[in-house]
């Protein structure tokens, strides 16, 4: 089976300064769900912005289906279906639901019904600005902007910033139907280790921008001291 | 019914104002351009349509022929859409050429190169046509409706609805159509439209294309009523910016009617000037955008919204000027030999060079050191030399008092200017001094009854105990003595400038200029250090006004005009405003200096220096946006670099001394309580940061604020240190801090430090940390006496910074870094230290050193409380922790308490089932 994206041998960080992310290989299949793991400035959000061309790469390759992808261009990542959720949303505040979700609408694509059949406390507030949304309510607008543009690749980063557990309790087998249905392959960055863990494939864990553990899920599922061993180490030594 | 009359013919310049105004607005939305250039594009518009309506169409290339014959005259309709699709399209290659380029760089990059276009087109125009008034026959209706008394003109009327019905046309296309929505979308956030697939570089393309369309059709509609001149037309850009302020820079109907009331409320004033005697006849009309900005801040100010960028940059830096020697002796070596060879035209740039560099310098200081764009330096100027004219000749004042009792008229004239910097920063502070320019150029210079009429302002020339200084006059004209004098005040000026900077308050003013909010933090008063800024500027640019004054002895009005200003605040800019050398690199390049003069004798540019040094300054803000001289301290430092013996950086980290030999600790008793948090809440809109949160923090202890992301612990720091309002009760020292400034509190005794630790990048060690001692100088009783400076000594010494006191911080490694932020945050001796993630970005042998080092600052006496994600440190050195989630205490405890509660782990690594009665309470 051939993967949907491959990336290869991938520094990433800011432009100018140290390689935040050195070294890196990342493989996904189409409607699997990887958590990408790691404690505070391990380089996960790194990672999404330099696969969603907000950041320029600083070394490697990656493929979408087969087809190099370019290098530091959001819009053209976009547009050939990488599209990420950013960790502050990245929300237009301003504007209502229905202006958000119909900005990312193609032709013959993904209608805002879709979306809301995915999100439905949605559907009553398509006429209020995400400004005003709760929390919850913003972070569904968020993924529902990007599935808009109908993605191979979804990238989210931090779900859960500032959101209570049950909310995100409530939104990660929204994520995992994401998947599922449409066939997209999605990267989670989660501080909920086991919340994302339930609803994951597959795990990747990077700690100070080096991978140290790939596997699958249902692993890290059975024996947690695999993790802890490999992440939660400075909590286990307090 | 006069008087309404007269309001309605100022709709005719109001509706300029307005159509101005919306270009502004929709420029800035979509790019973050204050476009200062939109007047000159007006402008360029109207010269093509005044032309085509005459059969020729207009080529402002040098080089080409002036016009074309087009076969005939255009009719009213194709000459005014020709026009304005030229007008669009020289809008678009403007932001392809000029400000997509410049999309990441500060906006004050980007103001300096619209001034750098607005300056190309008026002097092209300038050149080409020539400065003649030129009529265009009517477009609008002539005649009057005669309603009772009333003789309403019809024209403006029209005008005036025009405008708004393009104001209504382009509020609906913003609001109803995909491309306004994506518009709006990329003004708010730039990620959000790029992850959205959204092109933000396409949609600014367009909306350049529709300002200057808009910009184009009231130049034309204007022309007839307001006969065609170059300066004049670039002028309208004042009101505009006003009125844009009021709609700030987002809304289009508050701009629409700002503008309106501006035009009409001028059109009033000139009424009334004809029929109330003790009106001033000059600088009334000028006054008014002015009045209105300031009825407006008043009311309500805020900075320019941010336009959710991914990069913001500064400045640039500040280098410390190291010695003084050697670039005092250099420069005035050179001076004097370039006095001595020349003579004539040539000497006379050469002092010209030497007194702009003076004028220069004092935007160094407001501009460069303070980040105040204060773009009337030159018009201040302009006051010291007025009044020297008045004090000098007419009360008799004699060298050199007259001179420096001018420079304090202008530092009075200054402190004014900088009022309004109080409420508002950024650009509209530009937009501010930019209105007071025009306003004291036409209240005062243009004005017979202060000018001194036909007969000018004459200044004779300075002598000073029987010797003539002055710059004589005939072919002796200008004498070497004068240009002595010149450089010597040029001198004192300048190393006055660089001990500043090297002076607390030159600390604490760049303190302000990088933030505001970590200034207040070191204990700074920012609104005064603002205002000091200002008047010092003034100060120095009201010397280098009356060195001019002597120069031309007379006062003229054409040296310190606004447009003047303008220009020398881009000079500046692009010298490097950052830095004295960039303050005489300006002065060389100014206008009528040594680099003009230079090339006009050898190319006989005439009027096209002003085209080429719009041009110039264009192309260099391209290529260095943050100015020349940066670069040029680089190469400095890589030089000296290269030349410093070998080893003189020390080691990162020194090692530790030996556990053997520490001395045996103390661990100080627990005291009494110290500060109390009792019920503390922030609220961001519907959004809950912090929810009913209390605990108390007694003497000697360190208290560790931990929790998952946005949990709210920064914001419950930001409100115990008064950065954010809260509601409930923070108690310190016994008494309650409520509506005490931050700035209050920390000299009170409450230090913090920030998560992204802010320090002064420009600033040595010892420097960023004395700035800190602000708090304690001002302090109360807590402070304990340090004159001998040996607070520093221990503190550095505490914190292993003792052997980097003397390097810039920017060559820190991130844990040094930490440490003086620490460092800055103790030198204020708080008796309660809160510190926002210590350890971020730090590895692990670096953060368990770290917490040795917060153990002794608590030894010393501090209490300490800290946020930090590094589990190992805060379990290590925390007496006590206070976990948060949620924006509520979960958990207040020993580190083993806290280990050991399920709620906490439940907190950090989430849980599947059961959920928490306090977690969903909070959102919804």
């Amino acid at each position: 089976m051939t993967a949907l994206l491959s990336c290869r041998g991938l520094d990433a960080g800011y432009v100018g300064g140290r390689p935040v992310v050195r070294n890196f290989a990342l493989e996904l299949q189409a409607g699997e769900v990887t958590a990408l793991l790691g404690p505070n400035g391990a380089g996960k959000t790194t990672v999404l912005l330099t696969l969603s061309g907000l950041l320029p790469r600083l070394a490697g390759e990656v493929e979408l289906g087969g087809t190099a992808l370019g290098s530091g261009s959001a819009r053209r990542a976009a547009r050939a279906g990488v599209v990420l959720v950013p960790d502050d949303r990245s929300l237009f505040t301003g504007l209502t639901v229905r202006e958000n979700l119909g900005l990312c609408r193609r032709r013959g694509g993904v209608t805002v019904d879709d979306i809301v059949e995915f999100f439905p406390p949605l559907g009553k507030r398509l006429g209020v600005t995400a400004g005003n949304l709760s929390g919850g309510e913003q972070q569904m607008l968020a993924i529902g902007r990007a599935l808009m543009l109908q993605p191979k690749v979804l990238l989210i980063d931090e779900l859960s910033m500032g959101l209570a557990p049950v909310v995100v309790e409530d939104l990660l087998p929204v994520v995992r139907r994401v998947a599922t249905d449409t066939g997209a392959a999605v990267v989670l960055v989660e501080q909920h280790v086991r919340l994302a863990l339930e609803i994951a494939d597959k795990a990747v864990v990077l700690v100070h921008g080096e991978a140290v553990l790939d596997t699958d899920a249902a692993a890290l599922r059975a024996d947690p001291a695999i993790l802890e061993n490999a992440y939660m180490g400075e909590l286990q030594k307090a | 019914m006069q008087h309404i009359g007269f309001l309605l013919l100022g709709l005719g310049n109001g509706a300029v104002f307005a159509a101005l105004a919306l270009a502004l607005v929709v420029t800035f939305r979509s790019s973050g351009v204050v476009n200062f250039a939109t007047g000159a594009i007006a402008l360029y518009a109207a010269y093509l349509y005044a032309f085509l309506r005459k059969g020729e169409l207009l080529i402002p290339i040098p080089g080409l022929p002036k016009t074309i014959d087009v076969g005939g005259n255009l009719d009213i309709v194709p000459a005014m859409l020709v026009s304005m699709v030229a007008a669009a399209i020289f809008g678009m290659l403007l932001y392809v050429v000029v400000f997509r380029p410049l999309r990441r760089h500060s906006p004050v990059a980007k103001a300096v190169a619209s001034i750098g276009v607005m300056l190309i087109i008026q002097a092209l125009l300038a050149a080409r046509v020539g400065t003649q008034a030129m009529n265009t026959p009517a477009i609008l209706p002539k005649d009057f409706w005669n309603v009772a008394d009333l003789r309403i003109p019809v024209d403006r009327v029209w005008f005036a609805v025009i405008i708004c019905l393009v104001g209504v046309l382009l509020t609906v296309w913003f609001r109803f159509t995909r491309f306004g929505t994506a518009t709006r979308a990329a003004a708010e956030s730039e990620k959000g439209a790029l992850v959205s697939g959204l092109s933000p570089e396409r949609i600014a393309l367009v909306n350049w294309a529709v300002s200057s369309g808009v910009a184009a059709l009231s130049g034309i509609l204007i022309a007839p009523i307001v006969p065609l001149i170059p300066s004049s037309y670039t002028l309208f850009i004042v009101p505009a910016l006003a009125a844009a302020l009021v709609g700030n820079f987002t809304a289009l109907g508050p701009a629409i009617a700002a503008a309106l009331i501006i035009g009409m409320l001028q059109s009033e004033i000139q009424f009334l000037q004809g029929q109330v005697d003790w009106l001033p006849q000059f600088g009334l009309i000028q006054l008014v955008p002015l009045a209105v900005i300031l009825v407006y801040l008043v009311l309500r100010g805020r900075p320019l919204p941010s336009r959710g960028a991914i990069i913001q940059q500064s400045l640039g830096r500040a280098p410390r000027p190291r010695g003084l020697l050697v670039p005092v002796v250099c420069s005035a070596v050179i001076a004097v030999i370039g006095l001595l060879v020349t003579g004539g035209g040539i000497r006379a740039a050469v002092i010209t060079s030497i007194i702009m560099a003076v004028i220069a310098i004092s935007t160094v200081v407001v501009t460069g050191y303070a980040g105040q764009v204060s773009l009337v330096q030159l018009p201040l100027a302009g006051v010291g030399a007025f009044t020297l004219n008045r004090l000098a000749e007419t009360v008799g004042i004699p060298f050199p008092w007259a001179p420096l009792l001018s420079a304090i008229a202008a530092t009075a004239i200054g402190v004014i200017v900088g009022l309004p910097a109080l409420r508002i920063r950024g650009l509209p502070v530009a937009v501010v001094t930019l209105a007071l320019a025009v306003a004291v150029e036409s209240f005062w210079f243009r004005n017979t009854d202060l000018n001194g009429g036909i007969n000018g302002a004459p200044v004779g020339p300075p002598s000073l105990f029987g010797l003539d200084l002055g710059a004589g006059a005939g072919d002796a004209y200008p004498r070497i003595s004068f240009g002595v004098l010149c450089l010597i005040v040029l001198l004192v000026v300048g190393i006055g400038v660089a001990l500043l900077r090297r002076s607390r308050l030159g600390g604490a003013m760049l303190a302000v200029r990088a933030n505001e909010r970590s200034a207040a933090a070191a204990g700074v008063d920012v609104a005064r250090t603002k205002i000091i800024a200002f008047a010092i500027g003034a100060f120095i640019a009201g010397i280098g006004g009356a060195l001019l004054a002597y120069l031309q002895t007379i006062a003229s009005p054409d040296s310190f005009t606004a447009i003047g200003g303008l220009s020398l605040f881009a000079t500046v800019y692009i010298a490097g405003a950052t830095s004295l050398a960039g303050g005489v690199v300006a002065g060389v390049i100014a206008p009528a200096g040594v680099l003009y003069a230079l090339l006009d004798q050898a190319f006989s540019l005439g009027s096209w220096y002003e085209v080429i040094a719009g041009a110039g300054l264009v192309l260099t803000v391209i290529k260095n946006p943050e100015g020349i001289v940066g670069p040029m301290h680089d190469m400095v430092d890589r030089i000296r670099a290269r030349f410093a013996p070998p080893g003189a950086a020390p080691p990162a980290h020194e090692p530790d001394e030996p556990a053997a030999t520490r001395p045996e600790r103390v661990k100080p008793e627990i005291g009494e309580e110290l500060l109390r948090i009792d019920g503390v809440g922030v609220r961001y809109g519907a959004v809950v940061a912090v929810d009913d949160v209390s605990f108390s923090v007694r003497e000697g202890e360190i208290v560790g604020l931990i929790g998952p992301n946005g949990a709210g612990k920064t914001t419950l720091i930001d409100a115990i240190a008064g950065f954010t309002p809260a509601t409930g009760r923070v108690e310190f020292l016994g008494s309650d801090l409520a509506g005490r400034a931050p700035h209050r509190r920390i000299r009170f005794g409450l230090g913090r430090t920030f998560q992204g630790i802010e320090l002064y990048e420009d600033l040595t060690v010892e420097e960023n940390v004395a700035v800190g001692r602000e708090a304690a100088r001002h302090g109360g009783t807590h402070t304990a006496d340090d004159r001998d400076g040996s607070l520093l000594d221990r503190l550095f010494d505490v914190l292993r910074l003792t052997p980097v006191r003397g390097r810039q911080v920017r060559e820190l490694s991130q844990g040094r870094r930490q440490l003086v932020s620490v460092a800055r945050a103790l030198a204020g001796q708080p008796k309660v230290v809160l510190l926002d993630e210590p350890a971020g970005g730090l590895d692990s042998t670096e953060s368990a050193w770290l917490g040795e080092r917060l153990r002794a600052v608590r030894d010393a006496g501090v209490t300490v409380v800290m946020i930090d994600h590094d589990m190992g440190l805060v379990m290590d050195v925390c007496d006590r922790i206070v976990v948060l989630d949620l924006g509520r205490v979960i958990a207040d405890g020993t580190p083993a308490q806290v280990r050991a509660d399920p709620a906490v782990a439940k907190a950090y690594l989430g849980s599947t089932g059961a959920s928490s009665d306090s977690a969903s309470a909070v959102t919804g």
